[in-house]
């Protein structure tokens, strides 16, 4: 909503007619003596030796899977294999053009990608850098199975057996595959080839590309990023999101601000490999409506995002188009859509029987095969004979033998050993690391120094305490508050780490819709800082990307009830990639999530159970300015994804606990360590977020009406969650309950108890109870008390469960025969 | 109308009773006079008759089950009657009927939004439901590292649990037994458990060795037992005994039996016992020895204006001491059928718990077992126990032969010091040698 953006109701109304520009369609028609002039006939070989190496691979997969022997060589693998033969001529030809800064993101059939990418750049780079990429890589280990053997004197030989030995190790689940067999068929990639993941959920490297262009975008990086699809994708919406975010007006035309900053579009080629089926089902003519899937592109951007579709079966018309694609992202005229046209002879899995299809169709395809028709057309003009064309052949079957024999030698090649090294898999699901700046060579881009900033000179005029020198509480308005312990330590890491930057719903301008980041647009420029579509799924999905490539990156969900619409990017994309790559990938994501209170059903839930049930995020939930503020700190700092979750509730509240106040320097608070707020000896109250302060209501009913001590504990973080400091004040006490405000059943509270149980059960005098909210909708703000937990009805199930407190009256039902009655009819 | 059949006390100092067995299920028809249920005191046991007739509806207990004195244990009523406020108002002590039907369940909690909302409810009187204890992990193992004394420990945890505050409430008050007499406590509510962990471990442990090597049944302590056992260690280890032992030449006493024997029919004095007489002797001699006739409670020494005397009775459920009161004012008649009627009422297990209480002093008889000398335990919290031994043949300095018997005297040095012990001792067995002076006196 930037201001120098007038909406005119004078022009809005204008009648007229919204024209699109006719979009091309397979017009490459050069011939290969046309051709010859851009080509050598090495180009032109080994435009035929990349095809022939992926036909070759997948041939030995569909073998291995639907035989179990290929060439003689007996091996069985469980794993998935999704194919692509028939598809080769699209991969080889888009990552012929393609530099080695360019990166590419793959669709969940991808071998082929992965190995296009991987040959192009071995091509590209030089001996030395080739040999000491693969020196680097996991210590050399690959490099050293390679080298013992495969005999020969090139590094880029070396280094195609060393592509197709990781990527074949790997997709057998391997210790020496390129992501120690983590990764597996869909995961397989190799970032110093610029090949970036691939991805088993359809259309989920979308959102995650566009991360990654985002990042060369914001941080003036070189190359272009590609985000291969294949149609069936196109009807996801992550997919759609980003072709829109990628598409979104603002990066023309006010990232630049006046000329100060870049103002070229997004570097990023939506590329759709277009081969008719999702799966089994066709997407021209039954799943879809699109007609082409070029056309798709038309109405994100008046550009048509220079979409155009293109014969896939012809190496050299992709390389043509692909080409003029990355030379116009390059010059700032992105994003772009390249839809290229192919087909699938194998089935989607080995299991596929092509129910879907005739078989005259695949016959027709297999006879159109795009790496005979080129070898045709080459010995046709002249470029090579056959006989050339065989030894080429044989040298790959020969290669391919021997890559598989030492694939599946369980010796050359082990799995992991997870009975002599139970640790392994635990000891890359977090990567743990301090890094305060992901790039320490630049300096960090700001508007105006941090003391000149509005925010800043308010935030100073504020008490940092709650309560004043007499111990009375500070007016709302001049304490310190959670807010502002999160925009502190955000704005600290702005002009700390230049790669850092915060996109959401209404953040630029607004300030956030809670006004934490008030004082943020005066600090930065918009390509740090920008307000996003109301894409969820492209915010998160895109803050993936943005880290796998290299920056750090906040980003926000306006209240945690659009978890939901960002499920996939949490829950698949940003926990796991870190340990599917077997660490080499950093994941310094902090994803903010508000939960909201007097907003009904679907603005108010505190969904912390959802995010701590998926191994490979850390989860918090501060309920004061200092934890805010210091946990904040450590997340920025930190390199692993955290959900970091906020209370509306207590946005402007003041520190009450930590002695004097809120630091104005550096700190951190540990994920994982639960803070004592108030000591007590009767019973424990476990509290998760907000709900601490109605903990300290009944510490203080239970105090005064009948003499019972509570302890008082502040989880803060959820995952990771040291239960030592609970435990020892369980021995103390022998009674805990753990309140929060998520709904009871399946929430981390219930998972607390249960550890509880476990861990102190002899020193219980009483069951850990749970006191959360009901398994309801949340209701209307007025009726809230009677969904949410109150101190009155923590002290009334302390009483009914775990110390029965004399002469004491419940004002809620929580005895155990209405928990069996309420668990009965599942509410 | 239905009725509530609660469970009688049985004397003043009574405060549960364990049932041992119904004789009536719910169901049946039951006739004013019919055995409901049979039940049993640290002492004693009784059968409870019906006072009135029709169907035994409900039961608030099951065998095994410790019921409060004045609890309801059971209602009787018309086949299909509504008991629901009798239940209601008895819901604080016993939620789950043992073996009830369905129908009998309490009713539900009323509704948060109602405003009748009952207080927390009153701490059940008794932890244990169908047989099982409920006591909290933090509660059991403060009771086993204190030693507390569980009978004193009433829970006020939910559902009747106890918790760790209702140890520490008895801790304070100073109720505390021994750790062996938790464990039995603990062992004794929950039997069963214990049961399966015997015949589980002894394979284990020894795989190799015939499966009924160490095989062992383990039996719980009555109630009788462990309130012997609770009482004789408290005895013990609280008190400061020692022995005297001495002899007196019987013949005179057992030619006074013989004469009784032979002659005493008519005047219904033939089942007259040795022990008997040494009861009568005992009661004539303690009233001057007042420190002996008595107990010692709480730093004070109580000195009894009778002589109570306990006489120790073996029975199948274990040691029982009824007390044959005043029997210094009694005659040998009378002292004969007191003690006669009460070793056969606690054989059977008929005594009141008062028959069994109050005693001064205790005679405890192995003399027609064949032993000769030992160290009775004093029945606290009395200061001295008489033992009575059997009678072995002993030379005169003229060479003829006597029957001496043994009496063995533990007193309290707490209450008693050796000379005037000794002195009763003496006095006791020259009254005893001249047995028939005595009945003159």
């Amino acid at each position: 909503m930037p201001k120098s953006q007038y909406v005119d109701p004078g022009k809005v109304f204008q009648p007229g007619y919204a024209e699109f520009e006719k979009i091309p369609l397979c017009t490459y028609n050069k011939t290969i003596k046309d051709e010859k002039a851009n080509y050598s006939k090495a180009d032109f070989l080994r435009i035929y030796h990349d095809m022939r190496t992926i036909r070759e691979f997948e041939t030995m997969l569909n073998e291995i899977k639907v035989k179990s022997e290929y060439r003689g060589v007996e091996y069985h693998n469980p794993g998935p294999a999704h194919l692509s033969i028939g598809q080769e001529a699209s991969a080889v030809g888009q990552a012929y053009c393609l530099d080695i800064n360019d990166f590419t993101f793959g669709s969940h059939r991808s071998h082929g990608e992965i190995l296009a990418k991987g040959l192009s750049s071995i091509n590209k780079l030089t001996d030395d850098e080739l040999y000491s990429i693969m020196k680097e890589f996991l210590g050399g280990v690959i490099l050293g199975v390679v080298e013992k053997n495969f005999k020969t004197d090139s590094v880029k030989e070396l280094a195609k057996d060393f592509l197709l030995y990781g990527a074949l190790a790997e997709i057998f689940a391997r210790k020496t595959g390129f992501n120690r067999g983590l990764g597996g068929s869909m995961h397989a990639f190799f970032i110093p080839f610029g090949i970036f993941p691939n991805n088993a959920i359809v259309g989920g490297s979308a959102p995650i590309a566009l991360g990654a262009a985002l990042y060369k975008r914001s941080n003036g990086k070189p190359g272009i990023v590609v985000a291969n699809s294949g149609d069936g994708a196109l009807g996801r919406g992550p997919v759609l999101e980003s072709l829109n975010f990628a598409a979104m007006d603002q990066i023309t035309k006010l990232w630049g601000m006046d000329g100060k900053y870049s103002d070229k579009g997004m570097p990023i080629l939506f590329n759709v490999f277009n081969n008719f089926y999702g799966m089994g089902g066709q997407t021209m003519g039954e799943t879809m409506g699109y007609g082409n899937p070029a056309r798709l592109a038309a109405g994100f951007s008046p550009t048509q995002l220079h979409a155009e579709k293109v014969n896939g079966y012809d190496p050299l018309a992709v390389i043509e188009a692909t080409t003029r694609k990355r030379d116009l992202l390059l010059r700032g005229e992105g994003p772009a859509l390249l839809e290229v046209a192919t087909y699938r002879v194998s089935g989607h899995s080995p299991s596929d029987s092509s129910t879907y299809r005739t078989a005259e169709e695949i016959e027709a395809w297999r006879e159109a095969c795009p790496i005979k028709a080129y070898r045709e057309k080459l010995v046709k003009a002249r470029v090579a004979t056959n006989a050339e064309f065989d030894a080429i052949d044989e040298a790959i079957i020969e290669r391919m033998t021997s890559v598989i024999k030492l694939a599946i030698n369980d010796e050359i090649s082990p799995r992991m050993d997870l009975s002599k090294e139970p640790d392994m898999i635990s000891s890359i699901m977090f990567s743990n690391r301090h890094v305060k700046s992901m790039d320490e060579t630049r300096t960090p881009e700001t508007l105006i120094p941090k003391e000149e900033n509005p925010r800043v000179k308010q935030i100073a005029g504020k008490s940092r305490f709650a309560f004043d020198a007499e111990g009375k509480p500070v007016p709302k308005m001049k304490v310190f508050g959670i807010r502002d312990g999160i925009f502190e330590a955000i704005l600290d890491k702005f002009y700390e780490d230049p790669t850092t930057i915060a996109y959401g719903e209404d953040n630029r301008d607004w300030g956030g819709a809670f006004a934490v980041y008030r004082g943020l647009t005066e600090a930065l420029p918009y390509h740090r800082f920008f307000n996003a579509p109301i894409s969820e799924s492209a915010i998160v999905g895109s803050s993936v990307g943005y880290a796998m490539a290299g920056g750090r990156a906040i980003v926000e969900l306006m209240y945690a009830d659009f978890i939901g619409c960002a499920g996939d990017e949490i829950f698949n994309q940003l926990s796991k990639w870190q340990s599917m790559s077997a660490g080499i990938l950093k994941m310094p994501v902090v994803l903010r999530v508000s939960v909201g209170s007097k907003y009904g059903a679907q603005h108010s839930q505190d969904w912390t159970a959802l995010t701590a049930h998926i191994p490979g995020l850390k989860v918090c939930f501060p309920a004061t300015p200092y934890d805010a503020k210091g946990l904040m700190n450590q997340a920025l700092n930190g390199t692993d994804p955290v959900v970091f979750f906020e209370s509306q509730r207590i946005y402007d509240m003041g520190e009450q606990f930590h002695e004097g106040g809120v630091p104005t320097d550096y700190y951190e608070v540990d994920f994982g360590d639960p803070d004592v707020k108030r000591e007590g000896k009767d019973v424990t109250i476990l509290s998760i977020g907000a709900v601490l302060y109605r903990a300290l209501d009944a510490a203080k009913i239970l105090e005064e009406k009948y003499g019972v001590s509570a302890e008082i504990i502040d989880a803060r973080s959820i995952v990771p969650f040291n239960y030592e400091k609970v435990i020892e004040s369980v021995k103390k006490t022998g009674k805990i309950i753990i309140v929060g405000d998520a709904v009871d059943r399946n929430s981390v509270m219930r998972d607390m108890a249960s550890n509880i149980a476990e861990m102190a059960f002899d020193y219980l005098d009483a069951p850990p109870v749970v006191f959360g909210s009901r398994n309801w909708i949340t209701p209307a703000f007025e009726l809230e008390k009677y969904y949410f937990p109150q101190a009155e009805g923590i002290v009334d199930v302390i009483s009914e469960k775990l110390l029965p407190l004399p002469g004491r009256v419940p004002t809620y039902n929580e005895t155990e025969i209405e928990h069996i009655e309420r668990s009965a009819h599942g509410v | 109308m239905a009725n509530l059949v609660i469970m009688p006390r049985q004397g003043q100092s009574v405060e549960s009773c364990i049932i041992t067995a119904w004789q009536k299920k719910v169901g049946d028809a039951v006739k004013e006079g019919d055995i409901l249920f049979s039940y049993e005191t640290d002492k004693s046991a009784f059968d409870e008759p019906a006072q009135t007739s029709g169907v035994l509806l409900h039961t608030f207990a099951a065998e095994g089950d410790v019921v409060d004195c004045l609890a309801p244990v059971c209602i009787i009523g018309n086949e299909g009657e509504d008991i629901s406020a009798l239940l209601a108002g008895t819901s604080a002590n016993a939620e789950k009927p043992a073996g009830a039907p369905a129908s009998g369940e309490p009713a539900k909690a009323a509704p948060a939004e109602e405003k009748e909302v009952a207080p927390a409810a009153a701490p059940e009187a008794t932890a244990s439901e169908g047989g099982r204890l409920f006591i909290s992990p933090r509660a059991k193992n403060l009771a086993l590292r204190t030693g507390v004394d569980m009978t004193a420990v009433t829970p006020t945890g939910p559902h009747g649990r106890i918790i760790e505050r209702d140890v520490n409430a008895a801790l304070d008050a100073g109720k505390v037994g021994t750790t062996a007499a938790v464990e039995d406590f603990l062992r004794g509510i929950v039997p069963e458990k214990r049961e399966e962990e015997a015949v589980s471990a002894a394979p284990a442990a020894a795989p190799a060795a015939a499966a009924d090597t160490y095989a062992y049944e383990e039996i719980p302590m009555s109630n009788v037992r462990r309130v012997i056992a609770k009482s004789m260690h408290a005895s013990l280890s609280e008190m400061a005994q020692l022995t005297l032992n001495a002899a007196f030449d019987a013949t005179r006493l057992l030619a006074y039996r013989k004469l009784l024997k032979e002659k005493g029919e008519e005047m219904g004095l033939s089942k007259v016992t040795i022990n008997d007489m040494i009861l009568f002797a005992v009661g004539r001699i303690l009233p001057k020895f007042p420190d002996i006739n008595a107990n010692l409670v709480d730093g004070k020494l109580r000195r009894f204006a009778h002589a109570n005397v306990g006489c120790a009775v073996d029975t199948d459920r274990g040691l029982l001491v009824p007390v044959v009161t005043c029997a210094e004012k009694k005659t040998l008649a009378e002292v004969s059928a007191d003690a006669k009627r009460l070793a056969a009422g606690a054989r059977e297990g008929r005594l009141s718990p008062d028959e069994m209480s109050g005693g001064s002093f205790t005679v405890t008889n192995l003399g027609s077992l064949g032993v000769e000398s030992f160290t009775p335990v004093i029945n606290p919290p009395q200061t001295a126990i008489l033992g009575v031994c059997c009678t072995v043949n002993r030379l005169r300095a003229d060479g003829t032969v006597y029957p001496a018997m043994g009496l063995s005297l533990t007193f309290d040095h707490r209450a008693v010091d050796g000379a005037p012990a000794a002195k009763f001792l003496k006095e006791l067995a020259t009254a005893l040698e001249s047995f028939d002076l005595l009945l003159a006196k």
